[in-house]
């Protein structure tokens, strides 16, 4: 089997100071500093076989984007093996970043000031593509993004949306075999959303590109890869099928309950008392959350039916996000 | 008044962050006073005085008018001009300050600095190396410390009319660019007014420029006495009082467009 | 030649740039003459209280003046990435540009480019010829290649001392402020070096070698025999500091941390 990713016992430290405090401290600052190193990838190892898409998921300054970056070759590892598309991604930089296609969501690919074909075209010479082949590969592009009545505007008149599809397109220009999207779906809408999804699906069936993706919405996840990368402070807690996830973390139900009248936590946790539940204060007006064990789900219920004026109730499945967030608060991932 | 008197604390904290900035800047303004006093002395070349100036007293004026740049120099117009640019004006506008009145505090943050930390121990170590010529009246350092801080009033004037421009250009990267050249050639930074011909020197008198560094410099190096140190002060203060109103004026202009366009 | 291909595919996205934006340019074109102008009326205002400036006239200061003006017009249109600090590391520009396939000096060099400062080298060229008329110098057939070799070599030279500046970025991360005082120091080489001090005039030569922008390579025109030597020096100087830049900068892209976090 072929690998596209290839990270072994990956590491990167960044050296920051400290600021003393006060005008006195910053006037000792001026000569002695206090410095010390802060590690934002701890020496991680995974492998991403060709074809594959990965979610890159962790909270902010886990080390996700400081990951991207090494292995998109900007920044420098401090220690660690990475092999990307069987290269070194910072030694051969030049020849290595024709392999890949990079997408950042909070930052520009394209020239502001000219119209987008002409970024386009612009890069089609600094990644040298042939005329044929770009014309047979980017017209498909353009056309399924739609995005062929932006091409002549300047880039700063698209909005959000409209200059992310162009963004998108103009990192296949070179149809890479390896896609790196840092939070592609940031502030977009839902309707953007959808069909960037359903293009990078089609890519990826199309021709085998491998991508690897990080977001804060667990929805592009849970639409797009069947594997997913935890990441907290600098280390991989999970890495694994999103289903295994599923089935390890989101046994139990959710069951909301809205009450006609205000209820207290103390109250619902003693008529449980002997199951194993969870409760939580819903979004609404007196509306709890409680997590059950399946096997409990129907006694809960009659419980608080009995003892309670209803107004509502609804069973769910545990979403992602909620599993993520409950891994996260514990730190932990078994199995 | 607090929180001014904080934007200047955190400017100068901000300023003091920089060290690499601190060490260069030192020596740099080293190198150039003393590449100055060189060039001067040959132009002097043995002449004992050009328009009614000695060699120690132009050396002088060279380092002195540095280290006040140092103090009203600021690059608030191009702070604007970008805040303008990208769009964060109008959220400045709804905090509860004065607009100008935050930049002009956070220009004098960065001049206390630099006054301090970088002039200071410029003009001590040059005092060393070139032959300076310190006054031993406090009168005169009186006058000068008053003198400076119009200087800093004026210039500062000068680049919020400058930046608000951008309200109505939106690019003027080149006004900014011209306005510092002609700061620096009228202001008498690089060239004492009363070296100029004497129809330069006459049509000067109708700006403000040379009360940004000639006048200061004139005042340290006591080559202005009694009466044209005060007419040069009250040159420095009627001009003070003068440009507010262009200001005033653009500012308002300025609002109503920003109200209108929305940004 | 892919280098050279991309260069003019860039030259042709700048100036479709440019031309929306054409009251700019003439504000631009305006401001670059009167930073011309600022140090030739220097030099007028000084020759008006004396005659020779250590032995050198004031028409061989404006034809040196004239020189300078050439080979900074094409660092000012090529190297000139003052606001690279800012531009690419503060707001992480580099991350984008580090993902292209193409030299990332190169890359920047080329956003960055301002055609629009050739203008002053034409302005320079005015100045050269008004001076050398009055000099009465001869000019050889050979004379207009070494005019070209000694320019390029001080636009390497310039280019060299900038960006080995901008690279400081990539170890500080602080904002910098000792690239417009450098444009102050990078001044004094105009002037006839004999002026200054041993310290000065080393640091001229050797540490900043702004000298052999302006006043060395200017000797050989004007016949000055003794400084020959330092004016033949002018390409070498030229190329050994823009490598120095050059390596400096691949040691710094090896440094850079990213921005954000």
């Amino acid at each position: 089997m072929d690998y596209a990713i290839e990270v072994e016992k990956l590491r990167k430290e960044f050296k920051s100071y400290s600021s003393r405090s006060g005008l006195m401290g910053a006037f000792r600052d001026l000569f002695t500093r206090n410095y010390k190193i802060i590690r934002a990838v701890d020496d991680i190892s995974f492998t991403v076989k060709q074809g594959e898409m990965v979610g890159y998921i962790g909270e902010n300054g886990a080390g996700k984007s400081t990951t991207i970056k090494m292995l998109t070759g900007i920044l420098t590892p401090t220690s660690g093996e990475v092999v990307v598309n069987g290269m070194n991604p910072h030694k051969e930089r030049e020849a290595f970043v024709r392999t890949i296609g990079v997408v950042f969501g909070q930052r520009s690919q394209l020239w502001w000031d000219i119209a987008v074909q002409e970024s386009f075209r612009l890069l089609k010479k600094v990644y040298r593509v042939s005329d044929k082949d770009y014309k047979e590969h980017m017209e498909h592009v353009i056309e399924t993004l739609d995005i062929g009545p932006l091409l002549d505007k300047p880039v700063r008149k698209l909005s959000l949306g409209q200059r992310m599809r162009c963004e998108l397109a103009a990192a296949l220009i070179h149809n890479p075999p390896l896609l790196f999207l840092d939070e592609p779906t940031i502030g977009l809408d839902v309707l953007v959303k959808l069909k960037i999804r359903q293009f990078l699906k089609e890519i990826n069936e199309k021709y085998k590109t491998t991508i690897l993706l990080t977001t804060h919405d667990i929805a592009d996840i849970e639409a797009l890869c069947e594997r997913v990368i935890m990441l907290d402070e600098g280390k991989i807690i999970y890495d694994g099928s999103l289903q295994r996830l599923k089935e390890n973390w989101g046994e139990g139900k959710q069951v909301q309950f809205t009450f006609a009248k205000e209820v207290t936590d103390g109250e619902l946790g003693v008529l449980t008392s002997d199951l194993k539940v969870g409760w939580r204060k819903g979004e609404q007006a007196n509306s709890w959350i409680a997590h059950v064990p399946p096997v409990h789900v129907s006694d809960v219920i009659s419980r608080v039916v009995a003892r309670y004026d209803i107004q509502d109730i609804n069973i769910d499945e545990i979403s992602t996000e909620e599993i993520i967030r409950n891994i996260y608060e514990e730190g932990v991932v078994h199995g | 008044m607090d929180k001014y008197i904080e934007m200047i604390r955190i400017r100068f904290l901000m300023m003091l962050a920089y060290r690499t900035n601190y060490y260069t800047g030192i020596l740099i303004y080293c190198i150039n006073i003393g590449a100055y006093y060189f060039l001067w002395s040959a132009i002097y070349s043995g002449k004992s005085a050009i328009q009614g100036m000695s060699i120690e007293q132009m050396t002088t004026y060279v380092a002195v008018s540095w280290m006040a740049r140092a103090f009203y120099f600021n690059n608030i117009d191009r702070e604007i001009a970008m805040e303008i640019k990208e769009g964060k004006v109008a959220v400045e506008l709804i905090r509860p300050y004065s607009y100008l009145g935050m930049k002009t505090m956070q220009g004098l943050g960065e001049g206390v600095f630099r006054l301090f930390f970088l002039s200071l121990p410029g003009v001590i170590i040059t005092a060393f190396l070139f032959p300076l010529h310190f006054s031993s009246d406090m009168s005169t350092w009186g006058y000068f410390a008053l003198s400076i801080i119009l200087s800093f009033v004026i210039n500062s004037q000068l680049n919020l009319l400058a930046g608000v421009v951008t309200f109505f250009t939106l690019n003027n990267e080149g006004l900014l660019r011209a306005k510092r050249f002609v700061i620096d050639l009228f202001s008498g930074l690089i060239l004492p007014i009363s070296f100029y011909p004497s129809w330069a020197q006459e049509v000067m008198k109708y700006f403000p420029f040379q009360a940004i560094s000639y006048i200061p410099s004139m005042i340290f190096t006591e080559s202005f006495q009694g009466q044209a140190i005060i007419d040069g002060l009250l040159f420095q203060l009627v001009w003070s009082v003068i440009l507010l109103i262009p200001l005033q004026l653009l500012w308002k202009a300025a609002k109503k467009r920003l109200v209108v366009q929305g940004g | 030649m892919f280098y050279v291909s991309i260069f003019f595919q860039y030259m042709a996205q700048y100036m479709k740039t440019k031309l929306q934006y054409r009251t700019d340019l003439v504000v631009e074109f305006i401001s670059d003459l009167m930073f011309q102008a600022v140090n030739l009326i220097f030099i007028l205002v000084v020759f008006g209280h004396t005659t020779l400036l250590h032995g050198w006239t004031r028409d061989e200061m404006i034809f040196i003046y004239g020189f300078f003006l050439v080979p900074f017009a094409l660092f000012g249109a090529f190297f000139n990435i003052w606001d690279f600090n800012e531009r690419y590391i503060v707001r992480g520009e580099m991350d984008r540009v580090l993902t292209r396939p193409v030299h990332s000096l190169f890359q920047i060099i080329l956003e960055r480019m301002e055609l629009e400062s050739l203008v002053g080298g034409l302005t320079g060229i005015i100045i050269m010829v008004y001076a050398g008329v009055r000099l009465q110098l001869e000019f050889h057939w050979y004379d207009l290649f070494v005019f070209i070799l000694f320019v390029l070599g001080g636009m390497l030279v310039y280019a060299g001392v900038f960006i080995s500046l901008a690279t400081i970025s990539f170890w500080s991360d602080a904002r910098s402020s000792i690239m417009p005082m450098m444009y102050n120091v990078s001044n004094y080489g105009r002037y006839p070096v004999d002026i200054y001090n041993r310290v000065i005039r080393y640091i001229l030569t050797w540490v900043l070698p702004f000298a052999f922008v302006g006043v060395y390579p200017s000797a050989y025109f004007l016949g000055k025999k003794e400084w020959y030597g330092y004016a033949f020096l002018t390409p070498v100087m030229g190329v050994s500091f823009f490598m120095i830049a050059v390596f400096l900068w691949n040691k710094g892209v090896k440094r850079y941390r990213g921005a954000g976090n």
